[in-house]
């Protein structure tokens, strides 16, 4: 029977995470007692009704009050959103319920890119100039008038789905185009950014925000360019190898924008870009790093007087922040690390993937995970979002990361249909 | 076959636990699980894996073709899997059996035979937990009870479901918990990466 003097966490799982083991068995490790909220019903939700919950994700109002409802039979002690649906979710029914967690605006502002840019704009962040249309304008007069190179984005799809670069107005019309129907398939809403191109090296900006204030947990940098025109991302590696003054500049620029937006709790993931202008944000979310790139953030406390760590995962300390728990330690460890999001080779259905034990065997490498199934069809950029999967590595050195990474990369062969 | 022609492929579950696919049989006397040295004796495979230094073995289990093995030391599966590798080859290249037959079962703490509960697990799988994971295409296997620990294979729509481990912790497992409390443990064996039809796939950031 459950503990009642376990706290209670709620974690929002969408059916279509990668982080359902990662956070579900760190729960377990914590001997928390879990409740999984998703946004489609679990076939045991009905014989397991104080560990599974169905909860409204497209309208937070109402999922605050199922969790209300919820938390009258069983008190909750912490909310979290995995996702960035989930984390507007999160941030409503934290307030509902007295929890931890973010101003449903904050929440609100990090998921909607226009309110995001704008709000942030207010506030001095450095962002690329913007400009919000709708499809229902005509193509060829925007082109006319946009300043390049551009990206065109949607508002609210992840992982750079339907994120165009147009360098001329013809591009411009025909990214226009293509969006259109990402758009519409992805039933999502009809507005558009057109934003100004930013150069220059993309990082990832891994943070915990704790009271207002974020507690950087990793940089990484993105060695594969994102010039466009599409900006599926594969390498990811940290520490970054950018000149210090330029990483406390990104961060800098990472305070400024949690504050901006009003974050004041839990985990954020932000990606920006440096030049010779200095910092951009480009893009906040308030929640994790996504896929199962997760894996390669690992804190550690050193036992003085001995070599033996304790190691903790991102997934812990966002619980154990949720639910009040002391924290560890914020100090992810001394090893480089990295990970690859596996290109999509191609448009098609999967049959196998071969090479797979030889990609393991590359030094450094620690894991190869191919998340794709056989029989699946393969969507590659910008219609797509789905990576095949994923690759993990961890040495002395960002560029031997790197190398053990593009190493194995090299040795898998997708076989399609 | 020689021990190089063997191929073994690692898939980790994560920094705690791997399975180890291998292109021949290991044991194919059913599942057998080991929970320390002493357990392993007699069977040189499970010995040769629990003594590979660093890697602070807790747990070996084998199946068929598949062997899960779980470590308490933070070492990474790139370090440990490889002597995991050799004791395979070389335990299939030797005279003995790599894996001893399943001793009788033995009496669980509380007094319920892994048989009893064995039984017990299997009649709530077919009356309760099949039924419900059949509404999403999905089956469970018990595959054994060892030492009160619960092995199960998931197929069908659970075999590759991003909501899988949800399932498996949630569901089945709080129900086990519920109507069979002597289990101590389960123990899911699934290849998940061969799911072709997962009810949920995983897609978002």
């Amino acid at each position: 029977m459950p503990c009642p003097s376990k706290p209670r966490l709620l974690l929002l799982l969408p059916t279509a995470t990668y982080r359902a083991t990662a956070f579900v068995e760190t729960a377990r490790r914590l001997g928390i007692e879990l409740t999984v909220a998703s946004e489609l019903p679990s076939t045991f939700e009905q014989a397991q009704p104080d560990r599974l919950v169905t909860l409204d994700f497209s309208d937070p109002e109402r999922a605050a009050e199922q969790a209300a409802e919820f938390a009258r039979r069983h008190p909750v002690a912490g909310v979290v959103g995995v996702d960035d649906d989930g984390a507007v979710v999160a941030a409503v029914i934290a307030g509902r319920l007295g929890l931890r967690g973010n101003p449903p605006a904050a929440a609100l502002a990090a998921r909607d890119k226009h309110v995001q840019r704008r709000e942030l704009a207010r506030h001095g962040v450095p962002v690329p100039r913007f400009e919000l249309h709708a499809l229902d304008e005509d193509a060829n007069a925007l082109a006319a008038g946009a300043r390049y190179p551009c990206v065109l984005k949607p508002l609210r799809l992840a992982a750079s789905r339907g994120v165009i670069r147009a360098d001329d107005p013809r591009g411009f019309a025909a990214a226009f185009e293509r969006l259109t129907r990402i758009v519409e398939q992805a039933g999502c809403s009809r507005s558009i950014l057109v934003e100004d191109f930013v150069p220059g090296p993309e990082v990832a900006l891994e943070g915990l925000v704790i009271d207002g204030r974020l507690e950087v947990l990793g940089l990484f940098d993105k060695p594969d360019p994102l010039d466009g025109p599409f900006f599926e991302e594969t390498i990811y590696v940290t520490p970054s190898r950018l000149p210090a003054p330029a990483q406390r500049a990104l961060i800098r620029c990472g305070e400024a924008a949690v504050a901006a937006l009003g974050v004041r709790e839990g985990p954020i993931h932000a990606e920006l870009r440096y030049n010779a202008q200095g910092p951009w944000l480009i893009e906040l979310a308030a929640r994790p790093i996504g896929g199962r790139c997760s894996t390669v953030l690992r804190f550690a406390i050193r036992e003085t007087g001995n070599e033996k760590r304790e190691t903790y995962s991102l997934e812990e300390l966002i619980i154990r922040h949720a639910l009040g728990m002391p924290l560890p330690g914020l100090e992810r460890e001394q090893r480089a690390a990295g990970v690859m999001m596996i290109p999509v080779p191609g448009a098609g259905v999967l049959r196998e993937v071969r090479g797979i034990t030889e990609a393991r065997a590359v030094p450094l490498v620690e894991d190869v995970a191919i998340t794709a199934h056989p029989g699946e069809a393969l969507v590659p950029w910008p219609e797509g979002s789905r990576y095949p999967g994923f690759i993990f590595a961890r040495g002395e050195t960002p560029e031997a990361v790197e190398g053990a990474l593009r190493a194995a990369h090299g040795r898998l062969t997708f076989v399609m249909q | 076959m020689s021990s190089a022609e063997i191929r073994i492929t690692a898939e980790p579950i994560d920094n705690g636990r791997c399975k180890f696919l291998v292109s021949e049989p290991v044991h194919d006397g059913g599942v057998r699980r080991f929970a320390s040295p002493q357990e392993a004796s007699g069977s040189p495979l499970v010995e040769a894996i629990f003594a590979i230094p660093g890697a602070e073995v807790a747990e070996v289990i084998v199946s068929g073709n598949l062997v899960t093995v779980v470590k308490r030391s933070a070492a990474p599966w790139q370090v440990i899997g490889k002597p995991v590798g050799a004791a395979i080859r070389s335990a299939l290249a030797g005279d003995r059996p790599a894996v001893a037959p399943k001793p009788a079962a033995p009496v669980a703490a509380g007094g319920a035979d892994d048989d009893t509960l064995y039984d017990r697990v299997a009649e709530l799988f077919d009356s309760q937990v099949n039924p419900m994971v059949a509404r999403h295409g999905g089956r469970v296997e018990l595959i054994d009870v060892q030492d009160a620990v619960v092995m199960l294979r998931m197929a069908g729509g659970c075999q590759g479901c991003g909501m899988a481990d949800v399932t498996l912790r949630q569901g089945i497992e709080a129900m086990l918990q519920q109507a069979v409390p002597e289990v101590k443990g389960i123990v899911d064996i699934t290849d998940h990466t061969a799911g072709a039809n997962p009810y949920f796939a995983a897609s978002k950031k």
